[in-house]
């Protein structure tokens, strides 16, 4: 207590705990799916602190790095944990944010005055997606070589720019170890700071505005006040945001020990590529869609078409509470592209999973 | 496959090459390539009106120009000028000399029209189709049963792990006729240089079976070293089953369980048997352990040096002596179980981490039933 009196004397504590009191989240039958924000958000401080522990035996060098990776597996006391966590929060994090910014979009949380809350989101999806491709070519291994030059490589089918932009992802005209440095140089300090960034500014606008709540509880509430109830943030939604918390650590301790993850192969820049070469599973859709891509469309390259197409989708996603109507057919417009494009990815996430299975 | 496509190829292009012209054939000769005509050979006849040299005269038709060294050097200045020399000391030589047409002769082997260099894949005499060159004379039973010889030479080695070799792996260095025989020279190895033979490539092999004690008994029974266990054409992959004293096995072909050799080869097959199961038992703990997302690099490396313990002390059983091999297959057996017990520790770790996970479990599903107690006791709203 008198650590208690002695740091309130010196921060406004009983003020912060008063505005977190005070504070109020709509509770109904759709809060469940307010959890995963702030699940992504458990789980990107997770990656902080493991990639953390994993820089101070990492060496960003082609030489050393898959070496390296194999040091702290096998000899770093509990070395092997903290990569396997790593790896497995890498993709309950982007899980979590696709859920997260699927159910903003199908509640309809994207409408004024939330425009730059759901923008900053998207950002910070793009981000998430950054972050696994920046990492995965890091242990230096025979799959994440030539994934990285396949994923690479599809940057040279934008127009006029394509060729610099994919030097400018190697750091030279092949797959190197100046593209392994250039990689982790954005993985641990370039999307760190920006993403830290655009986490705070997000945080602030959610603060700012508040959960938004859906249309139809608008609708009820507005006919009965008190049909849709709210609870205390502290310590109602917070106790059941670290529910949330230490489910998901559960099952991250799982995985991590029951399924860890492997380092495969040393990459071999001479030899040929080996058979079943694929991304990580939330590249898969777009990496099964190129597959299926006719070599040209309406006379243009078929893989520009579809990259642009995906670009198009990714700047239409960005731009949605610009371009959605406020209208009830508009939101259903929206309703119906969303589920379109989740079962496109879905679908293409399964047949690629299907080819690549033997 | 690809292998098998290609060895379809060559022997379809040499097959066409023999019914082709040989106008068209001489085209694509190596000879044609050096500026030869068809008069540099069928010198006694009219143009276009050419006929077949006698088979006696076409060795020294080639070697008027083969054995000649300063001429050779003014087309192809590698080439060995020496081949006649050899082929007069060969059999097929010796009887051509002799008047007897039916052997063998140069255009025999490399064509008379088409002839291409040996390292061409398409050459009849190239490492991959040199047995095929062979057997046309020597695997035709009705051929070889005028010359007294059995005509199984070339089915036998192709049954071999000398032709496993050449024709599965690719290994162009794989031994052929040639490799023992000779080309020019060509004649069957005896019983005192068959061993010589051999040792080109199993030298070490060779080294011990000549410092051991069995090189005298063998001379002085006559028995050709090698060939007594290996056999000659059919070499199969040896195993360590063929070290001991029952049926199928070759130490039992002169062997019997009685006095010290018994003792010795049961001793050598018991040690070999051990190292085996050692090695074996070592690669399934690994595997497990792998399997289970275990690194373990350390038992992979103790592993690999067990294996090159085991393939020495199989290379020590030709010193027909214990000590050599008992110690190399004891540090065998040693680094076996170093493999083994990396495997056993990696499982063992395995299975602490899952007890370690197991608590770690029970303690979060215990803060998780308190924050559901907790959560279902706060004052509403």
């Amino acid at each position: 207590m008198r650590l208690r009196a002695w740091l309130a004397e010196r921060l406004p504590l009983d003020d912060v705990l008063a505005t977190l009191r005070h504070k109020r989240v709509p509770h109904h039958e759709y809060s469940v799916w307010y959890y995963f924000g702030g699940t992504t958000l458990f789980l990107f401080a997770i990656q902080v602190g493991t990639g953390a522990l994993l820089l101070l035996y990492y060496r960003p060098s082609a030489a050393e790095a898959y070496e390296s990776v194999q040091f702290i597996v096998a000899r770093v006391p509990f070395g092997w944990l903290v990569r396997s966590i790593h790896a497995w929060s890498a993709n309950l994090m982007v899980a979590s944010a696709f859920a997260h910014l699927f159910s903003v979009a199908f509640l309809h949380a994207y409408r004024r005055p939330r425009e730059l809350t759901w923008m900053s989101g998207v950002l910070l999806l793009v981000l998430t997606l950054a972050f696994g491709f920046t990492g995965y070519l890091l242990p230096w291994n025979e799959v994440s070589f030539f994934a990285t030059r396949v994923g690479t490589d599809i940057a040279a089918t934008v127009p006029l720019v394509g060729h610099a932009l994919v030097r400018f992802l190697r750091g030279g005209d092949d797959v190197t170890g100046a593209t392994l440095t250039r990689l982790f140089g954005f993985h641990v300090a370039v999307l760190p700071a920006v993403a830290t960034a655009l986490v705070a500014l997000h945080l602030l606008l959610v603060q700012r505005h508040g959960m938004s709540v859906p249309p139809s509880v608008e609708r009820r509430a507005a006919a009965d006040p008190g049909a849709v109830r709210s609870i205390p943030f502290l310590p109602h939604f917070l106790l059941r945001d670290l529910f949330a918390w230490t489910a998901v650590l559960a099952v991250l301790a799982s995985l991590a020990t029951f399924y860890p993850s492997e380092l495969g192969a040393k990459a071999d820049p001479f030899a040929p590529a080996p058979a079943g070469i694929r991304p990580e599973w939330y590249f898969l859709w777009a990496f099964e869609t190129l597959k299926h891509v006719p070599p040209t469309v309406a006379g243009l390259n078929g893989e520009f078409v579809a990259v642009a197409a995906m670009g198009s989708g990714a700047v239409g996603a960005l731009l949605l509470p610009l371009v959605a109507g406020r209208s009830p057919r508009s939101r259903a417009i929206v309703v119906w592209i969303c589920a379109a494009a989740l079962l496109f990815m879905g679908g293409m996430t399964m047949l690629a999973l299907r080819t690549v299975t033997p | 496959m690809k292998r098998l496509v290609l060895a379809a190829f060559v022997l379809l292009a040499v097959d066409t090459r023999a019914q082709t012209p040989p106008e068209t054939a001489f085209e694509d000769d190596v000879h044609a390539a050096a500026g030869l005509t068809c008069a540099s050979c069928h010198k006694t006849e009219a143009a276009g009106a050419y006929a077949a040299p006698a088979r006696t005269s076409i060795a020294p038709l080639c070697a008027s120009c083969h054995s000649d060294a300063a001429y050779m050097r003014t087309v192809d200045p590698q080439v060995r000028v020496d081949q006649y020399l050899q082929y007069q000391t060969s059999t097929h030589g010796k009887r051509m000399a002799a008047g007897d047409a039916r052997v063998a002769t140069c255009s025999d082997c490399h064509g008379a029209h088409g002839v291409r260099r040996v390292r061409d894949a398409r050459s009849p005499v190239a490492p991959a189709n040199v047995v095929t060159t062979c057997g046309r004379c020597h695997g035709d039973p009705a051929r070889m049963a005028a010359f007294g010889r059995q005509a199984t030479h070339p089915a036998e080695w192709a049954a071999s792990v000398h032709a496993a070799a050449l024709i599965k792996r690719g290994d162009t260095s794989a031994p052929t006729c040639v490799s023992c025989h000779g080309s020019h020279g060509a004649t069957p190895p005896g019983v005192t240089s068959v061993a010589n033979v051999c040792a080109q490539c199993h030298l070490r092999e060779a080294e011990l079976f000549r410092a051991s004690p069995k090189r005298e008994i063998f001379d002085a029974i006559g028995q050709a070293e090698c060939l007594v266990c290996h056999g000659n054409h059919r070499i199969e992959s040896p195993a360590d089953q063929w070290v001991g004293l029952e049926k199928g096995a070759v130490c039992e072909q002169c062997h019997d369980a009685a006095g010290d050799s018994g003792a010795a080869i049961r001793d050598i097959r018991q040690k070999l048997d051990t190292l085996q199961d050692a090695t074996s038992t070592a690669d399934a703990r690994l595997t497990r352990a792998e399997h289970a997302g275990m690194l373990v690099e350390d038992g992979r490396l103790a592993l690999q040096l067990a294996r090159e313990h085991q393939v020495q002390s199989r290379a020590l059983v030709h010193a027909f002596a214990p000590a050599p091999f008992a110690k190399t297959a004891a540090d065998g057996v040693a680094a076996a179980r170093r493999a083994r017990e990396a495997g056993e520790a990696a499982m063992r770790e395995l299975q602490l981490r899952r007890q370690g996970l197991g608590v770690a479990t029970l303690l979060v599903l215990a803060f998780l039933a308190t924050l559901w107690v907790k959560i279902r006791r706060l004052p509403p709203a």
